[in-house]
């Protein structure tokens, strides 16, 4: 077994691969016309978005995320060499601050956001000695 | 438990966070001659003026064992702070300290002398969830979450902690977003929204009640004896 798809439910699918566009540079594989689900190009594993009444038809109960309250005890993390100029777009385009880049003891620069639906999303340079 | 000597005179704010502290005071030249100083559940912030050399022992309760020190007076314990002759009352085994080297070995010794009283097992839940969400839960749906009714959640609150739960959360709430201000470097109006303050004004209010000052007005010299978030 493999981790093949991270799947995040959503309010809005579409505006939501647009937001990931442009926040974070990801490129969206597809949108279902049923724009209840839609896929990013994160080559083998996915990341990937469904609608919050998808969830409903596949026989699941969610707490829908929202950026009002605490966020979900799960976050994604992208990993870029600029984490600064990484940040700095985001915020740009729309995500809420959490924490400006900063070094950990370690030597990793890490930083967070909540993304439009005030989920956390990290971005971390490599961990050294790691690809 | 945590320890603090300091380097220079000066002064500096210790910031509330709800819990008690066992502390031992003494100045490093005349290491045998110590203060002892017993806190209750701070909800207010205050000064603390210290001279090069002194130096401090602390023992830092978890908030649902303040009851463990303070037994019965814990209603009254709120913001107040007993020093030498009526600390050593609240808690005899302190005079032990008297004449040996100060370590935190030796401060260790004592703790062994507290009566623990019991501890319903879903307010030590309630207060891991409370900071794991920075705070932002209301009481109703934390007892929700730990499967009691929030006049029970509160009940065992004011009987462990010395405090209610919602000043607790407030505590945690205003600790949280102060350090996305000083540590994150996030915008105030942002630090406001994601901390969970419904507006500006409101976070201003818990800021000065809770620090003293103003979110814009964030003094440097907060850091003595570090306050931890949890």
């Amino acid at each position: 077994m493999k981790l093949g798809y991270t799947i995040i439910y959503v309010a809005d699918v579409p505006k939501t691969v647009a937001f990931y566009e442009a926040a974070f540079g990801l490129k969206q594989r597809f949108i279902h016309e049923s724009n209840l689900y839609g896929e990013m190009e994160t080559g083998e594993t996915i990341l990937a978005f469904a609608g919050t009444e998808a969830a409903e038809m596949n026989g699941l109960a969610i707490l829908p995320n929202s950026p009002d309250g605490p966020a979900a005890a799960w976050e994604i993390c992208f990993v870029t060499d600029d984490v600064a100029a990484a940040y700095e777009r985001a915020l740009s385009e729309g995500c809420q601050p959490v924490g400006a880049p900063s070094e950990k003891p370690w030597g990793q620069i890490v930083s967070y956001v909540r993304d439009l639906d005030g989920c956390i999303v990290e971005i971390a340079s490599p961990i050294q000695g790691s690809a | 438990m945590w320890s603090f000597c300091a380097s220079t005179s000066g002064s500096a704010v210790v910031l509330p966070d709800g819990r008690c502290d066992i502390i031992v005071r003494n100045h490093a030249s005349t290491p045998h001659e110590i203060k002892p100083v017993i806190t209750g559940p701070a909800t207010r912030p205050y000064h603390v003026d210290f001279d090069a050399g002194d130096q401090w022992f602390g023992i830092r309760l978890r908030p649902e064992h303040g009851a463990a020190l303070w037994q019965g007076d814990l209603g009254n314990a709120p913001d107040s702070v007993l020093r030498g002759p009526e600390a050593l009352d609240r808690l005899p085994s302190l005079s032990a300290l008297h004449g040996v080297p100060l370590t935190r070995d030796a401060l260790a010794q004592i703790i062994p002398s507290l009566t623990w009283p019991r501890v319903d097992p879903r307010l030590t839940r309630a207060i891991d969830i409370l900071h794991a969400s920075g705070g932002r839960l209301r009481i109703d749906a934390l007892a929700e979450c730990v499967g009691c009714t929030s006049r029970h959640l509160n009940r065992v609150f004011r009987r462990n902690v010395g405090l209610s739960a919602k000043t607790y959360a407030q505590l945690i709430q205003f600790h949280r977003t102060l350090k996305l201000i000083t540590s994150g470097n996030v915008p105030i109006i942002a630090a406001a929204f994601e901390g969970g303050y419904s507006d500006h004004a409101h976070m201003t209010r818990t800021f000065r009640r809770f620090g003293g000052f103003t979110p814009s007005g964030i003094p440097t010299d907060l850091s003595l004896p570090g306050i931890p978030f949890k």
